[in-house]
């Protein structure tokens, strides 16, 4: 046989072993996160109330859609929702950078900083909740005693409307601040030590080389940072559930808590779905810009 | 490079600054854990008084024995472990598979430009908008309240991200000994079992514990599929704040013992930390 054809037979056997190797796991995505999507994208066009015994869905159309943005409870819920990410990212952005410039310019604390760090971040989420709750507790809890300490009054926060959607962005920094800061820190432990130590002879001051040298190179980490923030920041749950079940009123109802609330405990199931639609294509499309960032590191 | 007494002094202030700054950052970063262990050891009256007991003075197993003692606890943590170690035990068996082929080039680059673009977007959208359907087909399927149901789930969710990973681990494996085994005409198969898994072996132990402590954690899906025989410890927690919400010693000895396993396995896969935030996207 010549040498070629066996090049290719060889090169045909491992494709097919190739596409054997993906089969398990497209097939199982395939029926486990595509089948389900595309049913409830079915369903956002049906109106139907479960709780209605022996109750089937009706085709209306477009009519769960349009009636959302006419829907205050929904507008209210994209408000809190935009406020929740955009305040959470921003400020665990801002801190997180001073915290990553902090532990790298310092070799010391570094392993400190570290160790504390990852406490929040693995802190099982349900958990995180329950335990703020205790925390901001008005007559017992740890905060009302420290700011007592310095003279401020008691303050009711998560059980307060207008203090709740500040005190539950809290709490989401604190978990969720080491994630920007570690990533920013190998983002920057990362960036090529000779250029620091020429701009350091040239006597540039440290706020010059953070804005001409660092924050340029690293705007490829940083871009990782902020989109995979955002995403997650979109799908906050569990803590919201625990710490204050998307109150007082609605003024933490966050799209991922209306959505599950009005799905399965009021059971509309064609209005949530429509909502979880929706939800997901602003989702998609954030998530595109993330997917390029990643799939040109790894090109 | 200046260094008159002045700017020594102001250097030193700055820096003893930026050192207070990093310690007040640091112990409210920290209290939050500390205040939830030592709840755990406080005695009942210690734990709701006014002003708050800060630095207990007596200490008390009590709380640890009433967890453990309670009914179903051991059939919730089971429920748990059984869970986490099978569905990350799933992911990553198809996931692995699916990395090494996606790792090599036979598939040609566009297919597998699409495979992985489809993959990562299984992984970001938000689990609640697969809850409905999810509820529904599992009620259907009459599988509700059991391991297999929340299992699936559980897998669904974290096998693009093993896909993801396993996929820049087995990128970064040396070519040489791969080459020689496709010399000694080894196949695909035979390559990924004896070169590919033991050399990807601290890939592989890293990626599997990430996915046990998303599994470990999960309460979402957990709450709304599991009610009495497949409970996990996340619902068992949550529970505390609806129907005993003052028994704030047991909860936090309960919580605990559950973020335990966790830290110590975090503490084990420091090393790999940023990449398994970022799938991969950023290398320590």
């Amino acid at each position: 046989m010549p040498e070629s054809k066996v090049i290719v037979q060889t090169y045909r056997r491992e494709r097919t072993m190739s596409l054997l190797f993906m089969a398990p796991a497209v097939l199982f995505l395939l029926f486990t996160s595509v089948y389900p999507l595309l049913y409830s994208l079915r369903l956002s066009f049906f109106s139907w109330n479960m709780t209605v015994p022996n109750s089937h869905p009706v085709y209306i159309g477009w009519d769960n859609y349009t009636r959302l943005f006419s829907d205050s409870n929904f507008l209210a819920s994209v408000r809190v929702t935009l406020i929740f990410v955009v305040v959470s990212v921003a400020l665990e952005f801002l801190l997180g950078m001073m915290l990553a410039l902090l532990a790298t310019a310092n070799v010391k604390a570094i392993g400190l900083i570290r160790t504390v760090l990852l406490i929040p971040l693995m802190m099982t989420p349900v958990v995180v909740g329950v335990l703020w709750r205790t925390l901001f507790h008005s007559t017992y809890g740890a905060i009302n005693f420290f700011i007592g300490l310095i003279g401020i009054a008691p303050q009711p926060w998560v059980a307060d409307p207008v203090q709740a959607l500040p005190s539950v962005i809290a709490v989401e920094i604190w978990q969720q601040l080491p994630v920007v800061v570690f990533i920013l820190a190998a983002g920057i432990q990362s960036l090529p030590i000779d250029l620091y130590k020429a701009a350091r002879v040239d006597g540039a001051s440290s706020w010059q080389i953070f804005r001409e040298i660092t924050l340029p190179l690293l705007r490829p980490v940083i871009l990782v940072v902020l989109l995979l923030r955002i995403m997650d920041a979109f799908r906050v749950f569990d803590i919201i559930w625990t710490l204050t079940f998307g109150g007082p009123g609605r003024t933490t109802e966050l799209l991922s808590i209306l959505i599950y609330k009005s799905g399965l405990q009021f059971f509309q199931i064609g209005q949530a779905s429509a909502m979880s639609w929706l939800f997901l294509l602003v989702i998609f499309f954030i998530s595109i810009f993330f997917i390029r960032a990643l799939q040109k590191r790894n090109r | 490079m200046q260094s008159t007494p002045n700017y020594q002094l102001r250097r030193t202030i700055e820096n003893l600054a930026l050192y207070l700054a990093t310690a007040v950052v640091l112990i409210v970063l920290a209290f939050p854990a500390y205040w939830l262990v030592t709840t755990a050891f406080k005695y009942e009256v210690d734990t709701i008084v006014s002003p708050p007991i800060i630095v207990p003075l007596r200490g008390t197993l009590e709380n640890f024995r009433l967890v453990l003692g309670a009914p179903d606890i051991g059939r919730f943590f089971t429920n748990s472990v059984i869970v986490a170690l099978t569905s990350t035990g799933f992911a990553i068996l198809l996931g692995s598979l699916a990395a090494y082929a996606l790792a090599k080039t036979y598939l040609g680059f566009a297919l597998r430009q699409a495979i992985m673009f489809w993959i990562l977007i299984t992984r970001i959208y938000p689990p609640v908008t697969t809850a409905i359907p999810y509820f529904i087909i599992i009620r259907r399927l009459g599988i509700s309240d059991t391991h297999f149901a929340l299992i699936l789930t559980h897998v669904t969710y974290s096998l693009p991200f093993v896909i993801w990973l396993m996929l820049g681990f087995f990128q970064d494996l040396p070519e040489e000994i791969e080459k020689a085994a496709i010399v000694d005409g080894c196949s695909l198969w035979q390559r990924f079992i004896h070169v590919i898994l033991p050399l990807g072996l601290p890939g592989i132990a890293v990626t599997a514990i990430f996915t046990f402590i998303y599994s470990w954690n999960e309460f979402l899906y957990a709450s709304m599929l599991t009610s009495v025989s497949a409970k996990t410890l996340p619902v068992v927690i949550a529970g505390y704040m609806s129907d005993k919400f003052l028994k704030w010693g047991e909860m936090s000895a309960l919580a605990s013992l559950m973020i335990l396993p966790v830290m110590i396995f975090a503490a084990l896969t420091q090393r790999y930390l940023v990449r398994g935030l970022t799938f991969g996207a950023v290398k320590e």
